[in-house]
């Protein structure tokens, strides 16, 4: 094994705790049963990465086990890293018809043509997700394993989420996924977070979701049974109203885990204070940022308890509506609204 | 503008009223299971509610209410303030007896012992007494519902040795003594 499979192989073991290593290697399925039981996890980890090395030596592996190995570890790890959505728009007539060997085919094919020395890896993992692994590499050198690059994509969805691209590589892969789908052009989803899972919930919907209705109630008989009759409160309507309110704008139940909501302020200012401050031209920029270990579910809290003031501001809604958790608001007319910058085409979007 | 006054319903025979006010709904409804769940001799009711004026609609089925309790958090000004504007919507006949102050939090931090002055001094002004209670353990909210069952009873006229409210207050009111206005 050369030296750089070594280091990969290095980093993996050394960043998973003792306890899941076993698991792994079994899942791995490279190494034989008596060198399993060989190795002992409750030793140091140099020492067990000093064992694994030498288990892979004598089985004669190479970068192309260690890479599946790294690649089984952060399928089973989603929520490490920064990953960032993009979406994928303009569907020509037969993107539906996309099959996985075709997505597949197209896909390798374009990035080899395009750059000399390429690692491209595929899987599909049992909940329809594509999990695609790439080493750049350019015209002279080698791929570089140690800055691969993560690409999930459920096929007929319009999502794809990446993490670690760097900008060089951006178009490549860009370009790459658009014909690979059958798709017109690829758009920023201004949505980042640490959790794969999280954002996967929030765009494919995969939480619960309350839509206004009438008669609210769902929502009525879940609150009343836990009351004692004797007891009886003069704000119900209202508690209820609010209870309706946050759960149309961030769903019911536990909601997906962002971290953060960035506002990009590019407006005038507008205060009754400082007349100096509102009399300029330039913008008073500043920038907003809402952090918390579960953003939607605080939100939420929020606005069911009473905290801020109903109806939901669209500019807290459209966290969940739209699927983002980074705007720029700009003053345009007599409201304010946000744009968006495509990738292909620019296209103005309004809250 | 319409304000709560105690007298203007006829009481319920064995039953009794309380009204727990607080801007933050955080104690209210532990509170109201509490006070619930201790009391068996007589009938007691929990209107909760987040600030006075209390909402007109409600007017025809709520019952007399005995004792109009308000609930601070020391830890938030904002509870403090609501306190004060919700004042204002009582009739001034519910001071004699009815009314009383129940403050969380106050042991934590510089910002409650002001706030805990100041709120002593407006229930001096109102002749009402201040309870100060515990509220994040289960105990705490059960030593609270005790105390409050208690002044209740009296309030709503069931205490056997013919106590009445106003007596009762007069007793229990809070004052303020020279030390605290030196603060």
């Amino acid at each position: 094994m050369d030296a750089q499979t070594t280091s990969v192989l290095n980093r993996i073991i050394r960043r998973i705790p003792n306890k899941n290593i076993e698991d792994l290697l079994k899942k791995w399925n490279c190494l034989s049963a008596d060198q399993l039981r060989a190795l002992d996890y409750t030793r140091p980890k140099w020492v067990i990465v000093e064992h694994v090395i030498s288990f892979c030596e004598e089985n004669r592996l190479n970068m192309k086990h260690i890479t599946n190995l790294e690649m089984i570890y952060h399928i089973e790890n989603p929520d490490r890293g920064t990953w960032h959505a993009c979406q994928l728009a303009e569907a020509q007539d037969d993107a539906v018809c996309v099959e996985l060997t075709q997505f597949k085919e197209q896909f390798k094919a374009h990035l080899h043509g395009v750059i000399r020395h390429i690692s491209i890896k595929l899987k599909k993992h049992e909940d329809e997700a594509i999990w695609i692994r790439i080493a750049w590499g350019d015209n002279f050198n080698k791929p570089n394993h140690l800055k691969p690059t993560y690409v999930v994509h459920h096929l007929h969805t319009s999502y794809v989420f990446i993490s670690n691209l760097t900008a060089k590589h951006k178009i490549y892969l860009c370009q790459a996924l658009v014909i690979a789908t059958k798709h017109g052009s690829i758009k920023d989803g201004h949505l980042s977070t640490k959790s794969l899972t999280a954002m996967r919930d929030l765009l494919l919907r995969r939480y619960q979701q309350v839509f206004p209705n009438a008669h609210s109630r769902i929502l009525q008989d879940r609150n009343t049974v836990s009351s004692h009759p004797c007891i009886g409160k003069e704000h119900g309507d209202h508690e209820e109203m609010r209870r309706q309110m946050s759960c149309e704008a961030f769903g019911l139940g536990p909601s997906p885990k962002l971290e953060t909501a960035v506002y990009r302020l590019e407006t005038r200012y507008r205060g009754t204070g400082d007349h100096s401050l509102g009399d300029r031209e330039e913008f008073f920029r500043g920038v907003v940022r809402f952090s918390s270990s579960g953003l939607l579910d605080s939100l939420r809290h929020c606005v069911a308890s009473g905290i801020a003031e109903g109806p939901v501001t669209p500019l807290l809604s459209a966290i969940t509506q739209r699927g983002r958790n980074y705007f720029v608001i700009t003053d345009k007319g007599p409201g304010v609204s946000s744009q968006a910058s495509a990738q292909t085409a620019p296209s103005q979007q309004t809250l | 503008m319409a304000l709560l006054t105690p007298y203007s319903k006829v009481p319920e025979l064995n039953t009794a009223t309380v009204l727990l006010v607080e801007s933050e709904e955080e104690l209210q409804s532990k509170l109201a299971d509490a006070i619930v769940h201790h009391e068996k001799d007589f009938n007691v009711n929990v209107r909760l509610a987040r600030r006075l004026p209390l909402p007109v609609e409600n007017k025809e089925g709520r019952p007399r209410v005995d004792l109009m309790v308000f609930i601070v958090n020391l830890l938030s000004e904002h509870s403090l303030q609501s306190v004060e504007s919700s004042l204002t919507h009582l009739h001034s006949d519910c001071f004699l007896g009815k009314v009383c102050f129940l403050v969380t939090d106050a042991r934590c931090g510089s910002h409650t012992q002001e706030r805990l002055v100041s709120l002593r001094k407006l229930a001096a002004s109102h002749q009402c007494p201040v309870l100060c209670a515990e509220h994040r353990t289960e105990d705490g909210v059960n030593a609270a519902a005790v105390r409050l069952l208690n002044i209740l009873k009296v309030s709503a006229g069931m205490s056997p040795l013919a106590t009445t409210a106003l007596y009762l207050s007069s007793l229990t009111r809070c004052s303020v003594t020279s030390d605290l206005e030196e603060d």
